[in-house]
C-alpha cells in the first residue's frame, strides 16, 4: 500500500515538473520589474502553497561542501522537505560575491542564495530579491522565533520594514578573551571597567606574566585598528565603547557617527594606549591568523574574538602548545555595555522564482522548524556528520575519544580527518528556534563563551544602499581608515586628523552627502 | 671548453652564497614551522617540537588525490595546448614580408592591453558552456601574448640562411616549424614551457571564477584553502594549524624544487646550436 | 593589378595563415568577445538592470578627486621602479650566473633563488611582516640593535611608515621574482654560439670584454622586449601592493588597482560595474601609450623592428 501510495506521488511529481518545466523558460524571461505584479497574482492563491519540486540554491562554504558530505546533506534534506530535486551552486568561499554577481549579470538567478547584509541591502534595493514580508508574517516561523528568542534578528534584516531575506541563526560577535594564567600571574581579576582593563594591560605587558624573564608580551593585539566590515569595532570593543565609525541612527535620523566627540575619545584611547606599548604595534598590518597564530603562542593577553566555537577552538590551540589552555571569557566592561552581534547572513528567494511561496514554506521555514529538518540543518547526517554508535575515534593517536552506545558525538571530518564535526549550517548556540531534543553537542568552553556573548549584545544596524552610498563610501571609509591608523600610531593628533577630513573633499563632504541620501 | 678558475669566480661564487643565504632565510623559516609541532611566531633556527606531522595531514588528506589528478591532467594538456599556439603564432610573425604581419601583430597586443572586464568575459564563457568545465582552465589562458612575444623574440634569433635553404629543399611552412625551427630553440621552448606550466599548475583565479563543481578543483585550490585556513568560527579549525598551513607552502614548492634542475641542462651555453649540427 | 599582385602573396603565404588561424580564434573568442563590455564606461551598470548610459559622468567622477591622482601617480612610479630595479638585477645576476663553473653550485643556486616565486603573495606579505616586525620577533630591527645601530625604542615599523614603505616593497619584489626572472635570461644566453666567445678568446679578449661585447648584446633584445611587455601591465599592479599595504601608509602605498578595490569594498554597496570599467578602460589608454612610446624607441634602437 505504502509503495502505491508512493508511486502515485511520484507520477503525480513528475507530471507537474513537466509542466513547470514548459513554463519555466518563459518567466525566467520576465525581468525583475515584472516581479511585482506576479507576486500579486499569487497573493489570491496564497491558501494553496505548493511544494517546489525543483530547486536550485546558491550557497557559500557554510553550507557542508561536497567533499564534507553535502550529497549524503542534500539527499537527506529532500527527503524532509519534500522537495524532489535541490540543485546546489557552490563557488569557492573567496569568490562567492564575485560568483554570485557574475550569475546575477548572466540572468540565469538561481532560486534561493545566501547573501551578507550588504548585497542583500543592494539586491534588494535592484528588485532582485522577493519581498517575504508578508510569507514571514503569516508564518508558523515566527510564531517559533518570537516564542524562543523574539523577533530582533529578524527584524533587524530589514529594510524599510521590508524583509529579503531570513537569518538561519543569529549574527555572532566578538567577546573578549583573557589568559586566566596571566591573570593568576601578574594577581589580577578580570576587569570590569576600562581603568581596570588598561591597567591589566598595563601589567601584561610590564609584569612579565609569562615568566619567561624578558620583556616580550603585549596586552592585546588584532588585525588592524578598525574593522574592514561592519560593525568594525568587533575587535577592539574596550577603546570604542560607545563610537562607531560608520552610519547609524540617532534619534530617528542617520548621522556619521565619525563626526561625534565619542569617536575623537575613542581615538585618544587607542593613541595614549598604543604610545605605552599595550597594543601590539603589528596589529596595524598583520591578517587574523597572524593575530590568532600570535595569542596561540603565547604573545598577549587579551584577545577580542568570535564567542561560542571560537572558544573551543582557542583551548585547544593552546593545549596543544602546551600553554596554560584556561581562558577567562570577559563581560563587557562598563563603558562598552554590550558586545554587538553582528547581521547574520540571509537566504533570500530571488524575484525570479516561480513559486516563492513554496520556497519559503518548504524550504526556509522548514530549516528552523524545530525539529527534524533544524536538526539536519544543525548538525547534519546520522552516520556522516554525527553518530551515537559506540566507537573509540582517533584510537592510534595520543588523545582517543571514547564514546558510549547512544552517546552524541561529531563524526571525523572527511575533508580533515582528526577533527570532529560539530555542527552543519546552523551553529546550535545560535538558532532562531528551539530545537527539540538538542543532544547539545557544544563543549562547555564554546557554550560558556556563546552563553556570555548572548547575555550581553546588542544588534548592529542594517543600513540601507542608495547611490551616494555607491559612489562616494568607498573613498570615505578609505580616508578614515587612514586616519584613524595615523592617529592611533601616535603621527597625527585626534585635531590633526579632524582638520583633514573636513578640508578633504573625500571626507566630511561625502559623509555629508551620504547621510542625506540616507535621510530622504 | 673548460674554463680556468680565477680569483674573479672566487668572488662571483662568494657573492652567490651570499645572495642565496639572504633568498633563502625567509623560506628557512616556512620550512622550520613546517616540521614544529609548536606554535611560533617569531623566527626559530630549529624547530622546538620536530615532528612530520603537518606534512602527515596533509597528505592523509583523503580529498587530495583527486584535485592532484586535476593540477596534472590540466598542466600538461594546456601546457601543450599553449606551447602549440605559442610557437606557430611566433613563427607566423616572423615572416617579415607576410601581408596582415604587422596587423596580426598589433591585434595580440591590442588583447594584452585592453580586455572588456569580469563581468563580459563571464557571459562570454558562459555563452560557449565553457564554465564549469575544465576546458575553461585550459583553453582560456591558453593565448599569452606575453609569451608569444617571447618566443619570437627567440625565433628571430634563428638565421635566416637556415628558412632559406628549408625553402629551397621544399620544405612546406609546417615542415619548416617541425624541422629547424623548433629544433633549434629548445632553450626557448624550456623556459616558456616552464611559465606555462607553472601558470597552470598554478592557478586558482580561474578555477574560483568559473568553476563552481569543488569535484573539478586543482590541487592549488585545494592546497590554497589549507594554508588560509578559515576565518569563519567553523566546526573545521584545524589543530595546530599554523604547521599545517606550513607544511602545505613547502608542499606546494616541491614541484618545482624537482623539476628546475631537469630543465636546466636546456639552458646550457650552445644547447640550441648543437641540436643543428646533429 | 595591384590587388592580384597582393593577392598572389597571400597565396604564397598560405600556409603561414593557416598556422595562424589557431591564434586567431582564440584570440577572437576569449579577448575580443568580450570587449563588447568596454561600453560598460559609459554606463551605470551594477550587473542587474539594462546599463544606464551616463556619457562621460564616470570619468568626470573620477578624474575630479584628488585620491585618483594620487592613486594614479604612485601606480606608475612603483610599477616603473619596480620593473626597472628587477629587470636590472636579474640581468645582472644572469650574466654573472653564467660565469659560475661549478654545474652543482650553479644548479642549486639557481634553484634557491628561484623558489621565492612559488609562494603566494598573501603568504609573503605574513612572512615579511614578521621579519621587518617593530617587535622583538622582527628579525631586521634585532639585528640593528644587536649592531648597536638603534636602541630598543627605536625600532623601526619599515611597513608602517611612508618613508620606508616603498624601498622595502622593492626589496620583497627583489626577493620574490629576481630568480623568476634569470629564467628568461638565462634562455636567452643559451642561445649565445660559443664559437664567438672561442673567437673573442684567441683576439685575445677577457673576460670583461665578452661579458661587455658578447653577452650582454645578446641580451639586449631580449631585456628590451620583456621592459616593453612589462610596460604593457604596469597599470595592472594589484597583488603585491594590496597583501603588503596598510591604512597607514595609503598615501605612498595605494595603487590604482587597490583604490578601485577600496572604492568598491569598502562602499557597502554592490559595485557600480560602470565605474570600475571606466577605470580600466584609462589603465589600458595609459599602458597603450606607454607601450607605442617605447616600441617606437625600440624601433630606433634595434633598426626599425618594434617588439612585434
Amino acid at each position: 500500500m505504502k509503495k502505491r501510495l508512493m508511486s502515485l506521488l511520484m507520477v503525480a511529481a513528475m507530471t507537474s515538473t513537466m509542466f513547470v518545466g514548459c513554463g519555466s523558460d518563459a518567466s525566467k524571461e520576465t525581468s525583475a520589474t515584472d516581479a511585482a505584479s506576479s507576486d500579486a497574482a499569487t497573493e489570491a492563491a496564497a491558501d494553496e502553497v505548493v511544494c517546489p519540486d525543483e530547486i536550485t540554491i546558491m550557497v557559500d562554504a557554510t553550507v557542508f561542501t561536497e567533499p564534507n558530505g553535502r550529497d549524503q546533506f542534500i539527499a537527506k534534506l529532500e527527503e524532509l522537505t519534500g522537495i524532489a530535486k535541490i540543485n546546489v551552486v557552490q563557488p569557492d568561499h573567496d569568490a562567492y560575491y564575485d560568483v554570485v554577481g557574475q550569475t546575477i549579470a548572466s540572468g540565469d538567478w538561481p532560486d534561493v542564495m545566501i547573501l551578507g547584509p550588504t548585497y542583500l541591502s543592494g539586491y534588494a534595493s535592484q528588485g532582485v530579491l522577493w519581498d517575504m514580508t508578508d510569507a514571514w508574517n503569516n508564518s508558523e516561523l515566527k510564531v517559533r522565533q518570537t516564542a524562543f528568542g523574539g523577533n530582533v534578528d529578524v527584524e533587524g534584516l530589514m529594510i524599510n520594514g521590508q524583509l529579503y531575506g531570513m537569518p538561519a541563526t543569529r549574527g555572532n560577535g566578538c567577546v573578549t578573551y583573557l589568559r586566566q594564567s596571566w591573570l593568576d600571574a601578574v594577581g589580577m581579576d578580570v576587569p570590569t571597567t576600562y581603568d581596570e582593563y588598561i591597567e591589566v594591560l598595563r601589567a601584561f605587558k610590564n609584569n612579565d606574566p609569562d615568566g619567561d624573564g624578558q620583556n616580550n608580551t603585549y596586552g592585546a593585539s588584532a588585525a588592524g585598528f578598525i574593522g574592514g566590515e561592519a560593525p568594525y569595532i568587533n575587535y577592539w570593543p574596550e577603546f570604542y565603547q560607545d563610537a562607531f565609525p560608520s552610519f547609524m541612527t540617532e534619534n530617528g535620523a542617520w548621522v556619521d557617527g565619525f563626526n561625534s566627540d565619542a569617536m575623537k575619545a575613542a581615538l585618544q584611547r587607542m593613541a595614549d594606549a598604543y604610545a605605552e606599548g599595550l597594543i601590539d604595534p603589528a596589529s596595524l598590518d598583520q591578517g587574523t591568523k597572524d593575530a590568532r597564530t600570535k595569542y596561540f603562542a603565547g604573545e598577549f593577553g587579551a584577545f577580542t574574538y568570535w564567542a561560542g566555537n571560537w572558544a573551543e577552538n582557542i583551548y585547544q590551540n593552546l593545549s596543544q602548545n602546551d600553554q596554560d589552555p584556561e581562558i577567562a571569557t570577559m563581560a563587557p566592561i562598563a563603558e562598552v555595555g554590550t558586545y554587538i552581534n553582528r547581521l547574520s547572513p540571509a537566504w533570500c528567494i530571488t524575484s525570479t522564482c516561480e513559486n516563492p511561496e513554496g520556497v519559503f514554506k518548504y524550504f526556509i521555514e522548514t530549516m528552523q522548524d524545530g525539529a527534524d529538518t533544524q536538526f539536519l540543518w544543525t548538525y547534519g547526517v546520522e552516520g556522516v556528520h554525527w553518530s551515537t554508535a559506540a566507537e573509540t575515534l582517533y584510537a592510534d593517536t595520543d588523545s582517543p575519544k571514547e564514546y558510549a552506545q547512544g552517546e552524541f558525538h561529531g563524526c571525523d571530518n572527511l575533508e580533515n580527518p582528526g577533527t570532529q564535526y560539530t555542527k552543519a549550517h546552523i551553529d546550535p548556540k545560535l538558532a532562531l528556534v528551539e530545537l527539540a531534543n538538542d543532544p547539545g553537542a557544544l563543549s562547555e568552553t564554546a557554550k560558556a563563551s556563546a552563553d556570555l556573548f548572548t547575555a550581553n549584545c546588542r544588534n548592529a544596524e542594517m543600513v540601507p544602499s542608495t547611490q551616494e552610498m555607491t559612489d562616494y563610501n568607498g573613498a570615505l571609509t578609505t580616508l578614515k581608515n587612514t586616519l584613524i591608523a595615523k592617529v592611533v600610531m601616535g603621527e597625527m593628533t585626534v585635531d590633526e586628523a579632524y582638520a583633514e577630513y573636513e578640508s578633504n573633499p573625500e571626507g566630511l563632504a561625502y559623509s555629508q552627502a551620504i547621510v542625506d541620501s540616507l535621510n530622504k | 671548453m673548460r674554463e680556468k678558475k680565477t680569483l674573479f669566480n672566487y668572488i662571483n661564487a662568494f657573492i652567490f652564497i651570499i645572495f642565496a643565504f639572504l633568498i633563502f632565510v625567509p623560506l628557512w623559516k616556512v620550512l622550520v614551522d613546517s616540521v614544529d609541532l609548536k606554535t611560533a611566531y617569531g623566527m626559530r633556527l630549529w624547530p622546538a617540537e620536530f615532528g612530520w606531522d603537518g606534512y602527515a595531514s596533509v597528505f592523509r588528506n583523503p580529498t587530495l588525490s583527486r584535485p592532484l589528478l586535476v593540477s596534472v591532467f590540466t598542466t600538461i594538456v594546456g601546457t601543450a595546448v599553449a606551447l602549440t599556439l605559442c610557437t606557430m603564432g611566433a613563427y607566423v610573425l616572423i615572416q617579415w614580408n607576410m601581408p596582415g604581419r604587422t596587423f596580426f601583430a598589433n591585434m595580440l597586443l591590442f588583447t594584452m592591453i585592453f580586455n572588456g572586464g569580469m563581468i563580459p568575459t563571464f557571459l562570454v564563457l558562459k555563452s560557449l558552456h565553457l564554465t564549469n568545465t575544465l576546458w575553461v582552465v585550459i583553453l582560456f589562458p591558453a593565448l599569452n601574448v606575453y609569451n608569444l612575444v617571447l618566443m619570437r623574440n627567440f625565433f628571430e634569433g634563428i638565421p635566416a640562411s637556415l628558412f632559406e635553404s628549408a625553402e629551397l629543399d621544399g620544405c612546406s611552412p609546417m615542415q619548416t616549424f617541425l624541422r629547424i625551427v623548433l629544433p633549434m630553440s629548445k632553450a626557448a621552448l624550456a623556459s616558456i614551457g616552464l611559465m606555462f606550466a607553472v601558470t597552470y599548475w598554478n592557478d586558482y583565479t580561474h578555477y574560483k571564477l568559473y568553476i563552481t563543481d569543488s569535484k573539478l578543483y586543482n590541487f592549488q585550490m585545494k592546497l590554497r584553502s589549507i594554508v588560509m585556513g578559515s576565518d569563519l568560527p567553523s566546526a573545521q579549525g584545524n589543530a595546530n594549524e599554523n604547521t599545517v598551513s606550513n607544511a602545505a607552502i613547502i608542499v606546494i614548492i616541491i614541484p618545482f624544487m624537482i623539476l628546475y634542475p631537469f630543465l636546466q641542462k636546456y639552458f646550457v651555453k650552445g644547447v640550441n646550436i648543437g641540436a643543428v649540427k646533429e | 593589378m595591384k590587388n592580384k599582385k597582393l593577392f598572389l602573396k597571400m597565396y604564397k603565404y598560405k600556409g603561414f595563415y593557416l598556422m595562424f588561424l589557431p591564434v586567431l580564434v582564440f584570440a577572437i573568442i576569449f579577448f575580443y568577445a568580450p570587449m563588447f563590455g568596454i561600453r560598460f564606461a559609459f554606463t551605470n551598470y551594477n550587473g542587474i538592470k539594462t546599463p544606464d548610459f551616463v556619457g562621460l559622468d564616470n570619468f568626470v567622477r573620477m578624474f575630479g578627486v584628488p585620491s585618483f591622482w594620487k592613486a594614479f601617480f604612485n601606480t606608475i612610479q612603483i610599477s616603473v621602479i619596480k620593473l626597472v630595479l628587477t629587470t636590472t638585477i636579474a640581468v645582472v645576476v644572469s650574466i654573472l650566473l653564467n660565469e659560475i663553473i661549478n654545474i652543482h653550485f650553479k644548479k642549486a643556486v639557481q634553484t634557491i633563488i628561484y623558489l621565492p616565486h612559488f609562494m603566494s603573495w598573501v603568504v609573503t606579505a605574513s612572512l615579511f611582516t614578521l621579519i621587518l616586525a617593530p617587535t622583538s620577533h622582527g628579525l631586521v630591527n634585532t639585528m640593528l640593535i644587536n649592531m648597536g645601530f638603534i636602541n630598543e625604542n627605536e625600532m623601526i615599523y619599515f611597513l608602517g611608515k611612508e618613508s620606508t614603505w616603498r624601498p622595502v616593497y622593492y626589496l620583497i619584489n627583489i626577493w620574490k621574482e629576481t630568480g623568476w626572472q634569470t629564467v628568461i635570461f638565462m634562455a636567452t644566453l643559451a642561445g649565445i654560439n660559443t664559437e664567438l666567445y672561442e673567437a673573442a678568446s684567441i683576439d685575445g679578449a677577457g673576460r670583461w670584454q665578452k661579458m661587455r661585447y658578447i653577452t650582454f648584446p645578446a641580451l639586449a633584445n631580449t631585456i628590451l622586449t620583456v621592459f616593453i611587455l612589462n610596460l604593457a601591465k604596469v597599470m595592472n599592479l594589484f597583488e603585491s601592493a594590496f597583501v603588503l599595504q596598510n591604512d597607514a601608509v595609503l598615501n605612498t602605498a595605494n595603487v590604482l588597482e587597490t583604490y578601485i578595490y577600496y572604492q568598491t569594498f569598502n562602499s557597502g554597496s554592490i559595485p557600480n560595474y560602470g565605474y570600475t570599467t571606466a577605470v580600466g578602460l584609462f589603465k589600458s589608454l595609459v599602458g597603450c601609450v606607454l607601450v607605442l612610446v617605447c616600441n617606437q624607441w625600440s624601433k630606433k634602437v634595434r633598426d626599425g623592428r618594434g617588439i612585434v
